[in-house]
């Protein structure tokens, strides 16, 4: 009894302060997380009580061509997605960072796409650009070039979402865009000496000095790639389609927990996801002592 | 340390008002459950779903805005959208509780809802005469029905069939298509339509997939067989299947009808820019009640209807189609609900500005009503729904796992457009996967 009177007064107005956060990650996270983990062992239309099947979801998930196909291609976006996204949003916060004039404006400019997210107004911009009588075919035709529709064509419809991703790069951007201004100026000034042209410092000077923002950008990456849903859902309506090219891992748990009913199997889903990403970032984590130099 | 104490008894305070709030409305909520509410000047509320376009919209809600008046008491909470997103929604809402009171329903999904306990039965109420359908005719009572409980009303009963603009079959100089035409006749036609169109369209969209109904269950009706069996089994074989998708493919390897790509393109396009409306496909697939929407957005020429094409010596495939109104089985307000079903299709007022929204309304004395107040356009439809209402049979309601056999199919049509397939290829994959989410 006397350590809890003190154990009170010495912390209890801190965790009284905490008590709204408390309530909002037990009923928030901690416990719908526990209750997918409980569906993903269960048989849950949603309508009536689950009842236990012990794995046969997750057996069921390695059979189910669908599932593979969605783990491919989300495969595909985050591996080819996220490393094209950063080196983007790399190379020109290096470019904004040569101290022209206007930098603000241009910072928020740049980050406008990334404050879009999934807005239908995008689908729409999209169909635009890349559909059968869109932009880009427009101006191949310039060039002779006979177009096919981007975005209805399964073997192009995932790289004009991984197009969408990159150009959403804004909010990386404004992470290197800091990281750089983190760069010591007189390094760049006796590279000069030594006579390093731009390329060099770059690649001696720079990079090494910013592996620590370019591994917060990769972790963040990885994990938001990983769960990404709007896109696909709004530029394909909903569908995944065309033929299931652009069915994300998140679109097919959601169609299979939403419109088919099945929320067990979309809960195995979901687990199943985030041990994938914990162990994508486990790897990331792992490989960074090789790679990533913290200063002093 | 007195002052962060003050400042943490004020946000507690804030945060117990709010919860505060919160839970009383839940209380209130529960209070008015009472069976008597809507006798009680006591204000209640509750919610009414629909889908369609903005048209639909402002009609629904004028009909809705009389409603109010009626029963000044009751408040109706509006909720509307698209087709695809309205199922969406109310799959997500349904399990999450949240359900609206009275939501539109549809056969083909009924069952899913129903089987699984989320709507309310309304046998007691129809009996006691809560919910007067003395007027509904037995078999527009019965399309309602699922086993023997009433799980929803009909607002109107619809028809599909193919339709056509005069003008655009006069300018390409073709013949319009005859009523009781067949398969073949119809592929011919396509293929006539196609040679006169050249390179600026196509003679009909790519009905091989997507949705079950109407196109391919018509088909397989014709053929003496269904989508399902009364007991919830696959109700087609492989041979139906086969040669559906074999037609299907043959035309659009003869560029009679659109490419996948094309056709993936206009997917889920709005009305005014879909195919048939921009003049790229000459034929339509259509419920009649939505007829006039294409002779408004047209301009020119009238929009006619035919039935669908048939098997020769075959049986008709015709069954009856509609939209409904159920009641969720968790609304707080049920006889608020019913109030309201039976003013929305009963009521002269409501009758007179639905007309044939969602199909001419069930009840008798509705539909004489709506005769007189009708365009044009409408009245062919009418006639049309009139006519081939009789011809209709009895059709199994869909079983639990229909969404997933429809995926199954819409992709299996899809991989075959897109060369990924072989049509015999898709048809056994299609049955094999069906049959064991129908666990048969």
């Amino acid at each position: 009894m006397g350590k809890f009177k003190l154990f009170w007064k010495n912390n209890g107005i801190g965790y009284l302060f905490l008590t709204p956060w408390i309530i909002g990650i037990l009923t928030l996270t901690a416990i719908p997380m526990g209750a997918s983990l409980y569906f993903s062992f269960t048989s849950y239309d949603m309508f009536n009580a689950p009842t236990w099947i012990g794995l046969e979801n997750y057996e069921a998930l390695f059979s189910d061509p669908k599932w593979l196909q969605s783990v491919k291609v989300t495969f595909i976006y985050v591996l080819i997605g996220v490393p094209l996204q950063l080196a983007f949003a790399l190379f020109i916060a290096v470019l904004l960072n040569k101290g022209i004039g206007g930098l603000r404006i241009y910072r928020a400019v740049y980050y406008v796409p990334s404050l879009f997210g999934g807005s239908v107004a995008i689908a729409i911009l999209w169909r635009q650009i890349f559909g059968g009588n869109g932009l880009v075919n427009n101006i191949l035709d310039k060039f002779g070039l006979g177009g096919i529709n981007w975005i209805s064509t399964p073997d192009t419809a995932l790289y004009t979402l991984i197009i969408l991703m990159v150009w959403q790069f804004g909010a990386s951007m404004v992470i290197f865009l800091a990281g750089l201004k983190q760069v010591p100026i007189e390094l760049y000034e006796s590279a000069k000496i030594d006579g390093a042209g731009p390329l060099k410092q770059f690649f001696m000077i720079t990079l090494p000095l910013i592996t620590p923002v370019v591994f917060f950008n990769l972790v963040m990456g990885i994990i938001g790639a990983f769960q990404a849903f709007t896109p696909a859902y709004i530029v394909s309506g909903g569908t995944g389609g065309p033929l299931n090219s652009t069915l994300f891992y998140t679109l097919y748990l959601y169609q299979k927990g939403f419109t088919q009913f099945a929320m067990g199997y979309a809960s195995a889903m979901a687990w199943i996801l985030l041990i994938v990403i914990a162990l994508a970032t486990a790897i990331v984590f792992a490989t960074s002592k090789k790679w990533v130099y913290y200063q002093g | 340390m007195k002052k962060s104490l003050w400042l943490f008894i004020m946000i507690t305070f804030t945060f117990l008002l709010l919860l505060g709030c919160s839970s009383n409305n839940e209380e209130a909520d529960k209070g008015e459950s009472d069976d008597d509410s809507t006798k009680s000047g006591e204000q209640i509320e509750i919610s009414f779903s629909w889908w369609g376009d903005t048209g639909r919209h402002e009609k629904y809600n004028e009909i809705i805005d009389l409603f109010e008046e009626a029963y000044p008491n009751i408040k109706v909470d509006r909720q509307f959208g698209g087709w695809e997103d309205y199922w969406d929604r109310l799959t997500t809402q349904v399990s999450g509780g949240n359900a609206p009171d009275v939501v539109s329903m549809h056969q083909f999904y009924v069952s899913d809802y129903a089987r699984r306990g989320a709507l309310h039965v309304l046998n007691d109420k129809v009996e006691n005469g809560e919910l007067d359908l003395s007027d509904f005719p037995e078999a527009a009572l019965d399309s309602g029905k699922v086993g023997e409980d009433i799980v929803m009303v009909a607002k109107g009963i619809t028809m599909p069939g193919f339709v056509y603009n005069t003008a655009v079959f006069d300018d390409l100089g073709i013949d319009y298509p005859e009523s009781d035409w067949t398969w073949d006749d119809f592929v011919d036609k396509a293929y006539e339509i196609k040679e006169a169109m050249g390179g600026d369209g196509w003679a009909v969209e790519d009905g091989s997939g997507g949705q079950l109904q109407p196109l391919f269950r018509y088909f397989a009706r014709q053929s003496g067989q269904d989508l399902f069996t009364e007991d919830g089994k696959l109700g087609f074989d492989e041979q139906v299947l086969t040669d559906w998708w074999t037609m299907w493919d043959q035309m659009r390897q003869d560029g009679v009808i659109p490419d996948a790509a094309t056709s993936n393109e206009y997917e889920g396009l709005p009305l005014e820019a879909n195919m048939f409306a921009t003049k790229k496909v000459a034929l339509l697939g259509l419920p009649a009640n939505q007829m006039y929407l294409y002779e408004e957005q047209m301009a020119e020429g009238e929009i006619n209807i035919v039935r669908h094409p048939h098997i020769e010596g075959g049986p008709n495939g015709e069954y009856i189609e509609g939209a409904y109104l159920s009641i969720t089985e968790d609304s707080p307000h049920k006889d608020a609900a019913a109030k309201f079903i039976e003013f929305f299709v009963s009521n002269d007022e409501a009758i007179k500005i639905f007309k044939t929204e969602q199909g001419p309304p069930a009840g008798t004395k509705a539909s004489n009503l709506v005769l007189e107040e009708l365009t044009l356009p409408e009245q062919r439809a009418v006639e049309y729904i009139q006519t081939t209402v009789e011809l209709a049979e009895p059709a199994a309601y869909a079983p639990e796992g229909v969404n997933q056999v429809e995926t199954l199919f819409s992709d299996n049509a899809e991989a075959i457009a897109f060369g990924q397939k072989s049509v015999e290829q898709a048809v056994a994959d299609f049955l094999n996967e069906a049959r064991s989410i129908l666990e048969q």
